[in-house]
């Protein structure tokens, strides 16, 4: 009976938990919208904010004659006074129509969407085996706290926080792809590896992921490490871990399924969080290694100065960063009940 | 209206009870626990090392950056770095480049406590509309990549210079500053001492540069100490893509212009990183002991 009623309750429970948390997605979903409004003031501002017009800045250097310059700021709309041309943009945004590039003279949206994939690749192995990594290290390092371990791994980690991640990849390149030729220099694959059997060509992809992958593990395991160390260490002074403990539960269990599980919270809100400066750091990384991702694309973009591209990007590089942050929002309220939807 | 002098007296009187450390002994007990963590000492030396060697750059470097000799010449008792691709002494620009990285990071930092001072407290006592503004923008500002949006600003300016990047690094960077003075400044408005300077009569602004700010200041020093490697770095990988002042010896441009010579002579590239390394290495030791020491609870 008391048994039935206990049940009766619990699912009535997670009724009023699935209600509010479905009000909370919708209002979240909305709160993107005037998010949204901002992020797009800002990048228009930030590209607005040099002195001159964009047209002339992306011709630096280039000879040009002065019709085509007209021609492109006609068409771009520049000719317009500026909260004319913010509205313009901004309308075109709503349908979807992201502009056009000068220099691949191709809509920035499949510009964008062939390069999402290699970047997604690269960011996914490189977080996943971060995240391991951190966490099976940040967790020896805390329940030995001052021990060799942790001393030296945090030592370590300091190092990889302070390393720059494009000289390390400079060294890298040079030392282990050209002097000695264990990895490929740079790019996703070998030339004519099309037409090789799938097993190599699959191989010789791996090869060519090692070493971007490996320098991004370095610098984000450093800085999830300082976060699952500091995590932990909150975690182990809290009383139902003393409770644990006096139940005589082995030590194993206690830090692996007690402990971990409220360590695992922070440390993925903090990766979610993070998706824009992962994202940066992975540029970078792109850009030395000629692997042709989105952060590749950026920097590319932004040495041609081709301004409608640099727009585009930025508004749905913004976008993916919004709705990252939104499904780790949503992703904590379903992992903690704790939660207040405010 | 009560005169400056009562104001002063009910202080006093409130100082003597908590009995208060003078600034020089509180100053002098930082530094105490500071001394203690052999980390936070290594940072601080590297710190110190950075500044003195860019403060007198003319004096130590062996020679000038328009010197020029036998080019990429290997580390010898001539040269200890080696020279570059353009025959100049990499030593000499090593020591020259600090000065550029010490700039941006000050330099950036500074204009970042600005704009994170005035916008959080305009944020925090107005409250309201204002607040909830304020307070979105710099969620947005925080939540996109930092870097997009320095490549975005800085590639639009036809002039590549350092002071572009400077400028735009700061006015990018105040928004964590900004929710911390807020969420800092909310609170210390509660506290009693703050009551009891508002009831002796003391004006918003008196109460805000005289009670609450000294109150900030830890966390704010900390704060900035813990972005100045981050503008550092920053400001290199800027330069490093192509967005600086060639002609500058800037660590970031000794990267970009040495990589291509990097199989022939692998020094060009090694001392300007490790420069830079070490460098950020001592600020980020100098900003966790500084945290530590001044028990500032700021993101890890």
């Amino acid at each position: 009976m008391s048994k039935a009623r206990a049940k009766c309750t619990v699912t009535h429970a997670s009724e009023v938990f699935s209600m509010t948390l479905r009000t909370y997605v919708i209002r979240r979903l909305i709160l993107i919208i005037p998010t949204f409004f901002l992020v797009s003031i800002i990048i228009f501002v930030l590209i607005h904010l040099a002195p001159g017009d964009p047209v002339r800045a992306m011709f630096v250097g280039r000879p040009v004659s002065p019709e085509v310059v007209d021609r492109i700021r006609h068409e771009l709309g520049i000719d317009q006074p500026i909260y004319t041309q913010y509205l313009l943009w901004l309308g075109r945004l709503l349908r979807a129509d992201f502009g056009y590039s000068y220099i691949y003279r191709r809509p920035v949206v499949d510009l964008v969407g062939e390069r999402i994939p290699l970047t997604l690749e690269l960011m996914l192995i490189a977080n996943g085996v971060s995240l391991v990594v951190a966490v099976f290290l940040g967790v020896l390092a805390a329940v030995k706290q001052y021990s060799i371990t942790d001393v030296l791994s945090s030592l370590a980690a300091l190092i990889g926080y302070s390393i720059p991640n494009f000289w390390i990849a400079l060294l890298a390149m040079a030392f282990l792809s050209v002097q000695l030729g264990i990895f490929p220099v740079s790019g996703v694959q070998t030339m004519g590896m099309k037409f090789a059997s799938p097993f190599h060509a699959l191989y010789d992809h791996l090869l060519h992921l090692v070493l971007p992958t490996s320098i991004l593990v370095l610098g984000w395991t450093a800085y999830l490490f300082r976060i699952v160390r500091s995590a932990m260490l909150d975690v182990l002074m809290q009383d139902y871990i003393v409770t644990a403990r006096a139940k005589g539960l082995r030590e194993r269990i206690v830090i692996y399924k007690h402990a971990l599980r409220n360590v695992m919270l922070p440390v993925v809100t903090y990766t979610g969080y993070s998706i824009g400066y992962l994202l940066a750091g992975a540029a970078v990384i792109e850009y030395i290694f000629s692997w042709p991702g989105l952060g590749q694309f950026w920097v590319s973009s932004a040495a041609q100065r081709d301004y409608p591209t640099l727009m585009g990007i930025s508004v749905i590089t913004a976008l993916m960063v919004l709705v990252a942050n939104l499904c780790t929002d949503v992703a904590y309220a379903l992992v903690d009940p704790r939660i207040r939807y405010d | 209206m009560v005169s400056r002098s009562q104001e002063k007296s009910a202080l006093a009187r409130a100082k003597r009870e908590v009995h208060k450390p003078s600034r020089a002994t509180r100053l002098f007990i930082t530094w105490r626990k500071l001394r203690k963590s052999v980390l936070a000492v290594i940072g601080f030396g590297i710190v110190l090392t950075v500044a003195v060697g860019s403060l007198l750059a003319p004096i130590i470097a062996p020679y000038d950056i328009q010197w020029s000799g036998a080019s990429r010449r290997p580390p010898s008792m001539e040269n200890f770095f080696g020279t570059d691709n353009r025959g100049r002494d990499m030593l000499s620009l090593v020591i020259y480049g600090a000065r550029i990285s010490l700039y941006v990071g000050l330099g950036a930092v500074l204009i970042e406590i600005f704009f994170g001072l005035t916008i959080g407290m305009i944020a925090g006592y107005f409250g309201g509309l204002i607040d909830e503004i304020l307070m979105r923008i710099s969620d947005v500002v925080l939540t996109l990549p930092q870097l997009m949006l320095l490549l975005l600003a800085v590639s639009m300016f036809r002039v590549r210079g350092l002071h572009v990047i400077v400028i735009v690094m700061g006015a990018l960077g105040w928004p964590l500053m900004a929710r911390v003075v807020r969420s800092e400044f909310l609170s210390l408005r509660e506290t009693t001492y703050v009551e009891a300077a508002k009831s002796v009569g003391a004006t918003s602004w008196r109460i805000i540069i005289r009670h609450i700010l000294p109150n900030i200041l830890s966390t704010i020093v900390v704060l900035a100490t813990m972005d100045i490697p981050w503008y550092i770095f920053y400001e290199a990988t800027l330069t490093f893509l192509g967005f600086g002042d060639p002609s500058s010896p800037s660590w970031g441009v000794l990267l970009q212009q040495g990589y291509l010579y990097t199989m022939s002579s692998w020094w060009i590239i090694t001392f300007p990183g490790l420069a830079l390394f070490l460098t950020s290495l001592g600020f980020n030791l100098f900003g966790d002991g500084l945290r530590n020491a001044l028990d500032v609870k700021v993101r890890e």
